[in-house]
């Protein structure tokens, strides 16, 4: 199992192993396939941290297979503090950092990392916002000392900040031609309301104009503090030589005193009452399918309850893309995911499908949904979800960029950093009856609104018979920005309610 | 696998900088990648490479037919096709293949283009075995039924939708593929059409596997956790009774002929937010010398945020939203691509002009030192994370042996890409990059319809 990556205890894996060598065999008719040999066990590295004396947290994994480093700052707050009205303030903050410091033009930023062969990102999600860089080994130095001037030294120029908003604002309105990513973003709205994580990510284009150059100014010194930040290098680099680099480029990394505070997510308010939203958009090729209902916190004690009962659902051979692709071909993929914050989450399922089959692959996602907190479970079928799910998490940590992204969500929510050694025995202890229980209990199919965004002529009658109170909206109408996604203006007169 | 790149970081850049003018590749060697190779005697190429750095193994089946083989009028067929190489074969059900790695924590998939079909396993390594005989079936003979067929043509139909129809710029990619080429076969883009799609037939099936799917036309990649020689006890056992068919693989012929004087067009879609132009140049094979010089010209011009295209397009003028070059390197004939995406308000006309005055500044003017060092790192550090996992390696294998026709190509391409020069990043450029060779491409939306105004 490529899961063995990031486990101790082999002992786990073999019974998984041996479990499934039965099941698995079974089905082949004649000539049978030869059974698997002994497992193979492996141990992963013990992440290292030491906090400087400013008090930043700096986290250490060191594997050497491939001469790669990847470095992150990890910023504990992100878009969850935009404040009301100014969604996108906290990516555009982000975004800025690499655009320009008092010593480094845009263009200089851009050329030294690119010449050491490296990659930079920033940007802010939720609850935390990051720069990364991922570069050879042999030139970590240097990438990290201009990483550390683009965290501690941006000037946000006001042509800068002009530049960066209006090519936001063209790439939000690429994205919002493309029915998956409007059908996501009306979603976050319907479940979160007004609430921190009700808002795209990127804010829109209306927010986007809002952001002054002193919001920016101050969210920055507001969240961009040593004590409010992790620092993370993993990959072919000694701990000893990690924390040296980290204390040169961050050690006296010391702010002026804090300037205001920044808003405390407030918890989010899901809606009343199931909401059956369709956006329509005539010129769309395909419809895109998404419900979306309220999941859990990340430390919320039903995490791998949650996770496993999602395995069960998502993946290729996932019951959403057994029924919606295998069984009927009504889409390329079907999938769905818990999204776990510190405050609040989500659980989405979504699919894409021709314009006709729009409503039938709503019908289906509810039907799964459903099913699983009524119908019982075999083990039988549990155990390859639960084999899926473990080998999927393993292979992200096979790559530098993984471990370190993994490691980081555990630094940021506050989760022990040998948390990944726990995954599989904390998975593989989760039993069918648990999962039934907690589908039951947190997975309400009548709790689920439902989002399709496409050529609404071509599905609305056959969902009108499946749904009440299905609200139609034009997308020429659309307003991200308030709950009941509708532009403020009066309605044309020959516009026809729906 | 040890590399011997110093770890005394500080030190060693302060090396690299006394003597960066003479040789900064020095810095940047790859790890070499030993691999093991043998030929079966039904045809059936197979290379291994050892890693036991984690208890995986990939398995990759690469077989030489990809889209550029498709029946007449049944473009996309050998993608369609590789969807079905997961249904029923000799002895096993539909979707076994899934039974045998996703459900024991592993993960199976495959790709088509051009010229290739590529099928992978990534399982935990005691079921490499396994995975030996699976292939071995499927290569063996398909047992695909009517039901099986068209469900599955219907999803590849919501794939061509998905990626093609619905995204605001999958139909300029199609366009600029379809308009790059007026012979070869290329010019179908892999992925074909809804209703060339729906002619296919379920005896096209299996035709095309008796014709394509055959030992002297496949290649095997495995790279992992594994004992060499019990891996070729097990590929004796499998893979070398699967017969070698007597008749003749078919092989294009067909030959794209040079471009003589500039073609314009203008095509309109729906969902177009943004303007956006593209411009193509014929090139020469993935096998050419000159492959190497295109690459980086490709990573000067358009690898990050400091590239020329960037830089230029996107920063300084900002008259586009984004701006992109590729060398698409294929096995008949290439051809190399750039686009641009309009800012709002910013005029097609504007892109092509800008894009073409790149051009020109890599003719007239030979790139720095400095650039050409930065390309370089690029790539060398892209293909260090490219070859992190097995299946990573696995696939830099099967490209070098199947496409290049020398394994040992994986280890070779990337000391001569570092040896590129200035004078042969220019002197491609002029070769290939003139007015005659050139088909412009303006992607508008539908007259009527404004771009979006914001």
């Amino acid at each position: 199992m490529s899961s063995i990556l990031s486990l101790k205890a082999t002992g786990m894996l073999l019974a998984l192993q041996l479990l499934l060598t039965g099941a698995v065999f079974a089905q082949a008719p004649q000539a049978t396939p030869p059974p698997p040999g002994p497992p193979r066990s492996l141990h992963i590295p013990a992440a290292v941290e030491h906090t400087l004396s400013n008090g930043l947290r700096v986290i250490v994994i060191e594997r050497t297979n491939t001469p790669l480093v990847a470095a992150e700052v990890i910023i504990k707050n992100g878009a969850e503090v935009d404040p009301p009205g100014l969604p996108g303030l906290a990516h555009l903050t982000a975004s800025l950092l690499t655009l320009g410091t008092k010593t480094r033009s845009a263009t200089k930023i851009a050329e030294e990392i690119e010449a050491l062969g490296g990659s930079q990102s920033a940007g802010a999600m939720w609850d935390a916002s990051t720069v990364s860089i991922g570069v050879m080994s042999s030139k970590v130095a240097p990438a990290l000392e201009v990483m550390a001037d683009a965290v501690r030294n941006p000037t946000f120029r006001q042509g800068e900040i002009e530049r960066l908003r209006q090519q936001y604002i063209d790439y939000l309105n690429v994205e919002l031609e493309e029915p998956s990513s409007l059908a996501s973003f009306a979603a976050s709205r319907v479940l979160f309301g007004n609430s921190p994580y009700g808002h795209g990510l990127g804010g829109t284009p209306d927010s986007l104009k809002r952001i002054s150059r002193a919001d920016i100014v101050k969210l920055h010194a507001a969240l961009y503090r040593p004590a409010n930040s992790i620092l993370i290098l993993g990959g072919d680099i000694r701990p000893a030589l990690a924390f040296e680099l980290a204390e040169k480029y961050f050690g006296d990394w010391r702010p002026a005193l804090r300037v205001s505070n920044v808003n405390a997510a407030s918890p989010p308010q899901p809606p009343a009452r199931r909401r059956v939203i369709v956006i329509n958009k005539p010129d769309a090729a395909q419809a895109a399918v998404l419900l979306i209902q309220g999941g859990i916190k990340r430390l919320d004690p039903d995490y791998f309850r949650a996770i496993v009962a999602n395995s069960l659902l998502d993946g290729y051979s996932g019951r959403l893309n057994q029924e919606i692709r295998i069984k009927r071909g009504l889409s390329y993929g079907a999938g769905s995911s818990f999204e776990a914050l510190r405050d609040g989450g989500s659980f989405m399922a979504s699919a894409q499908t021709r314009n006709d089959a729009g409503a039938q692959v709503a019908g289906l996602l509810l039907q799964e949904i459903n099913r699983l907190g009524r119908v019982s479970l075999a083990n039988a079928d549990l155990v390859p979800r639960k084999a899926a799910l473990i080998g999927g998490f393993s292979r992200e940590l096979e790559q530098i960029n993984g471990l370190v992204g993994d490691l980081g969500d555990h630094a940021l929510q506050g989760l022990p950093l040998d948390e990944s050694n726990r995954f599989v025995s904390k998975v593989q202890e989760v039993t069918t009856a648990e999962i039934q229980e907690f589908a039951a209990r947190r997975l309400k199919a009548n709790e689920a609104s439902i989002v399709i965004v496409g050529n609404a002529k071509e599905f609305l009658p056959e969902l009108r018979r499946q749904f009440k109170g299905v609200e139609v909206i034009p997308v020429a109408d659309l307003d991200l920005n308030r709950v009941d996604l509708r532009k403020r203006r009066p309605r044309a007169g020959k516009g026809r309610r729906d | 696998m040890r590399i011997f790149l110093s770890k005394f970081v500080v030190t060693f850049l302060a090396l690299v900088i006394l003597i960066a003018a003479a040789s900064v590749q020095a810095q940047v060697r790859m790890p070499r990648l030993e691999f093991h190779e043998r030929t079966l005697a039904n045809g059936l190429a197979v290379v291994s490479a050892e890693d036991r750095t984690s208890p995986t193994v990939a398995i990759q089946v690469w077989y030489h037919v990809g889209s550029k083989d498709d029946p007449t009028g049944r473009s996309g067929f050998a993608h369609l096709f590789e969807h079905m190489m997961f249904k029923s074969t000799r002895n096993m059900k539909s979707e076994m293949m899934d039974r045998l790695t996703e459900d024991i924590g592993g993960v199976d998939n495959a790709f088509t283009n051009e010229d290739t079909t590529v099928y992978y396993e990534v399982v935990p390594s005691n079921y490499l075995e396994t995975l030996l005989w699976a292939e071995a079936d499927r290569l063996a003979g398909l047992n695909v039924d009517e039901p099986n067929f068209k469900s599955e043509r219907d999803v590849v139909k919501e794939e061509f939708r998905q990626s093609v129809l619905t995204p605001p710029y999958g139909r300029f990619e199609h366009l600029l593929q379809q308009k790059a080429f007026v012979a070869h076969p290329y010019r179908r883009p892999t992925i074909g059409s809804i209703e060339d799609l729906d002619t296919a037939s379920l005896p096209d099936v299996q035709s095309f596997h008796s014709t394509f799917y055959r030992p002297d036309n496949a290649t095997l990649v495995v790279v992992g956790d594994f004992d060499q020689q019990q891996l070729d006890n097990w590929i004796d056992k499998y893979l070398a009774p699967v017969p070698k068919p007597p008749t003749p693989l078919p092989r294009v012929s067909v030959r794209e002929p040079e471009r003589k004087t500039e073609a314009r067009f203008t095509e309109h879609a729906p969902n177009v937010p943004l303007p956006a132009a593209g411009i193509t140049y014929l090139i020469p094979p993935v096998t050419s010398e000159d492959a190497a010089a295109l690459r980086v010209a490709q990573v000067i011009l358009a690898a990050g945020e400091s590239s020329r295209l960037y830089h230029a397009l996107v920063y300084e003028q900002q008259i586009a939203q984004s701006a992109g070059a590729s060398a698409n390197l294929l096995e008949d004939v290439s051809y190399f691509v750039l686009t641009g995406v309009a800012a709002s308000g910013k005029k097609v006309e504007a892109i092509e002009a800008s894009l073409l005055a790149e051009v020109k500044k890599m003719q007239d003017t030979s790139v720095s030192a400095a650039e050409l060092d930065k390309a370089i790192n690029q790539i060398v550090t892209n293909q260090l994370v490219e070859r992190e996992t097995n299946n990573g390696k696995a696939l830099a294998l099967g490209g070098a042996k199947v496409l290049l026709g020398d394994s040992e190509r994986v280890n070779t391409d990337l000391a001569r890409l570092q040896n590129v020069s200035a004078a042969e990043v220019q002197r491609v450029m002029k070769k290939y990059f003139n007015r005659e060779n050139r088909v412009i491409l303006y992607y508008l939306p539908e007259p009527g319809k404004a771009p979006t105004k914001k």
